[in-house]
């Protein structure tokens, strides 16, 4: 039975206690002929009920390269659904952290939940109550700061023996490195306690790291040592206040792309409060490292996005990065709800890679490639340096969502080299993971797990960046399958 | 982020916290306010409030006390109080400046709390969730975060 055929039960029998009328087993029917119909992916948003003991995977395909050592840890929503009411949007989910650790020759897999306040809450209640991205909550939420409304979920970021659990409006959440549980919320700095910390950290050529965090038409700018101690936080004035998942970096500036979809009003969720403005086209501030009061602003047409690849600066001063672009927000908005309905049809188009280039004459300039794309990494050797090529997810079509290939698109020459799994797979974001000891970029591979949807089990690949399009040299397999993740990070 | 600017507003406490307190006329409950898991460090500011428009600003708290937690005080027992209902709000003023400090997005970076440990909806807990009925000895334990 579906949690909201049960709600709709339960809700029922507390209003009578009458036998079923008829009316109650029409909707009923109508609710079982949903699930019925349930996509053939809609096991990547299924829910977890627990953590998962580690694990040792299956070696189905391959062999494990010599020299990959290491672990991928992976975020990513994975409890949705909750009797007394659920999240209605993608983005909602809880945190579940998933370490791939490949050893020896050996992959095992575990995954913990991060252990929120708002999981204690909603797993107290038996109901999902918390106002997020897309779901509204209700007045049982309790929320005394927004880390009471972190579901960590989004990405992951390695910290010595810790990795924090990232999400977009709160503070990153420490977890052990070597079993997952849960530590407690990062305060860098006691007067900076509760500032967002986002999802995206840029990790730049001198060790250390930058990232964001926004609060309308304002943004702080974190600088972390290699140690990842905080070395300065600065707040920033934004010329808009635009939504902003993700920034990018070169070597010498913070670039902050300010899209038109702007916070209109106050309301929760915060897809309420947004309002889509393509006629005010899309602003890219760039920011002096080195003096964050040193802008520059550009303007480009407007589009989504919510990814951006790591930016580089050229001689003459021309910076260039990469974006996963689409037309418009309404998979953010409508899409990612037909992910937790696990059924429907994703309004609008994939999105295309695009190369944006801007000049030392203030001029801007976007290209399109005709490459779908999604979940952008780059070779972490080149991080805010030049470089050719941008790994991605790739085979997403028009009305059906989730990727289903993996892909290597190279700038300068414009080629795509990708490998197809088939709709049988629900692709993840892959890590780009440099050979040891080599330095070019292809000499690297390209770590990330899938969905067999066919087998209902969760699987790791890995493949060569410099034949990507013969398919994965390993992969191995568990024996259960958790929903598809966010975003991941190599830990060598 | 949405969900920081429409929390902001989470607490005017430091305000209300600056009234002395009345005399106590002497009555029923003894109600003991105490923060067992307060850093000793700072001194931590407790108001009560006797009625649901006191506590939501409109007049003042029916006691106060300020403890001196660096010094390792971490309960107060208000004697004498009317039987009745009561809400508690608290902070922990942990650089001893007299203000709730605040993060550059207006958020409150010094620990508070609320009676019944209870916490709100993008804001200061209820009177509804931070109630409780005082009658003879009453002990509040609360936890700042």
């Amino acid at each position: 039975m579906t949690p909201s055929r049960r709600s709709f039960l339960m809700g029922a029998a507390a209003l009578s206690a009458a036998v079923a009328t008829p009316e109650m087993v029409r909707a009923a029917a109508a609710l079982d002929a949903v699930a019925a119909t349930k996509a053939d992916w809609a096991l990547a948003t299924q829910d977890v009920e627990g953590d998962i003991a580690r694990q040792t995977m299956r070696l189905v395909h391959g062999r494990a390269p010599a020299g990959l050592q290491g672990a991928l840890y992976r975020n990513g929503p994975a409890k949705f659904r909750r009797p007394g009411g659920s999240a209605t949007h993608w983005f909602d989910g809880d945190g579940m952290m998933r370490a791939f650790r490949i050893q020896d020759g050996q992959a095992t897999l575990e995954a913990r939940f991060a252990d929120t306040p708002k999981r204690r809450t909603e797993t107290e209640l038996g109901a999902v109550v918390t106002p997020g991205f897309g779901t509204k909550g209700d007045d049982r939420a309790r929320i005394g700061s927004n880390d009471d409304a972190n579901a960590a979920n989004t990405a992951v970021m390695v910290a010595g023996d810790q990795v924090w659990a990232l999400w977009e409006a709160g503070s990153p959440l420490a977890l052990s490195a070597s079993d997952l549980s849960t530590r407690n919320f990062v305060t860098l700095r006691d007067d900076l306690k509760g500032m967002p910390f986002q999802a995206h950290p840029r990790y730049a050529p001198d060790g250390s790291i930058w990232n964001v965090g926004s609060a309308g038409d304002q943004a702080v700018i974190w600088h972390l040592r290699a140690d990842r101690s905080l070395s300065d936080a600065q707040v920033v004035p934004l010329p808009r206040a635009s939504y902003m998942h993700d920034f990018t970096a070169t070597a010498r500036h913070v670039i902050l792309v300010l899209q038109p979809w702007v916070f209109a009003t106050h309301a929760m969720p915060v897809t309420a409060g947004l309002t889509w403005r393509p006629e005010m086209g899309t602003q890219v501030l760039v920011l002096d490292k080195d003096d964050l009061s040193k802008r520059r602003l550009y303007e480009l047409p407007g589009f989504f996005h919510f990814h951006l690849g790591d930016a580089w600066a050229e001689r003459d001063g021309t910076i260039r990065f990469d974006v996963a672009a689409s037309g418009d927000p309404r998979f953010a908005v409508d899409g990612a709800r037909v992910l937790v309905d696990g059924h429907g049809v994703v309004p609008g188009d994939p999105a295309k890679l695009a190369l944006i280039t801007l000049r030392p004459d203030g001029r801007a300039d976007m290209t399109y490639s005709d490459v779908v794309g999604e979940f952008p990494k780059a070779d972490p050797r080149r991080a805010g340096l030049k470089r050719s090529l941008t790994a991605h997810t790739s085979g997403e079509t028009r009305g059906r969502p989730l990727p289903t290939g993996l892909a290597v698109h190279d700038w300068d020459s414009g080629r795509s080299h990708a490998f197809e799994f088939g709709v049988h797979q629900v692709v993840e974001e892959a890590v780009f993971v440099p050979k040891p000891g080599a330095t070019a970029e292809r000499d690297a591979w390209l770590v990330g797990p899938s969905v067999n949807l066919k087998d209902g089990r969760t699987e790791l690949h890995v493949f060569d960046v410099a034949r990507i399009e013969d398919g994965p040299v390993a992969t191995w397999q568990a024996d259960v399958a958790l929903p598809a993740g966010f975003h991941g990070v190599w830990a060598g | 982020m949405k969900t920081v600017a429409a929390i902001a507003p989470v607490l005017a406490l430091a305000a209300a916290l600056t009234v002395a307190a009345p005399a106590a006329p002497a009555f029923a409950a003894d109600l003991t306010v105490a923060f067992p898991s307060a850093a000793p460090q700072g001194q931590i500011m407790v108001a009560v409030f006797n009625s649901e428009a006191n506590y939501g600003g409109v007049g003042q708290p029916a006691q106060v006390a300020m403890l001196d937690a660096a010094a390792g005080q971490t309960s107060v027992t208000f004697d004498g109080l009317p039987d009745g209902d009561y809400a508690v709000r608290a902070f922990h003023d942990l650089n001893g400046d007299g203000k709730m400090n605040t993060n550059p997005f207006g958020m409150p970076v010094e620990p508070f709390a609320f009676s019944n440990n209870a916490v709100g909806n993008m804001g200061p807990a209820s009177w509804e969730r931070a109630k409780f009925t005082a009658a003879g000895a009453t002990t509040q334990s609360i936890d700042l975060k």
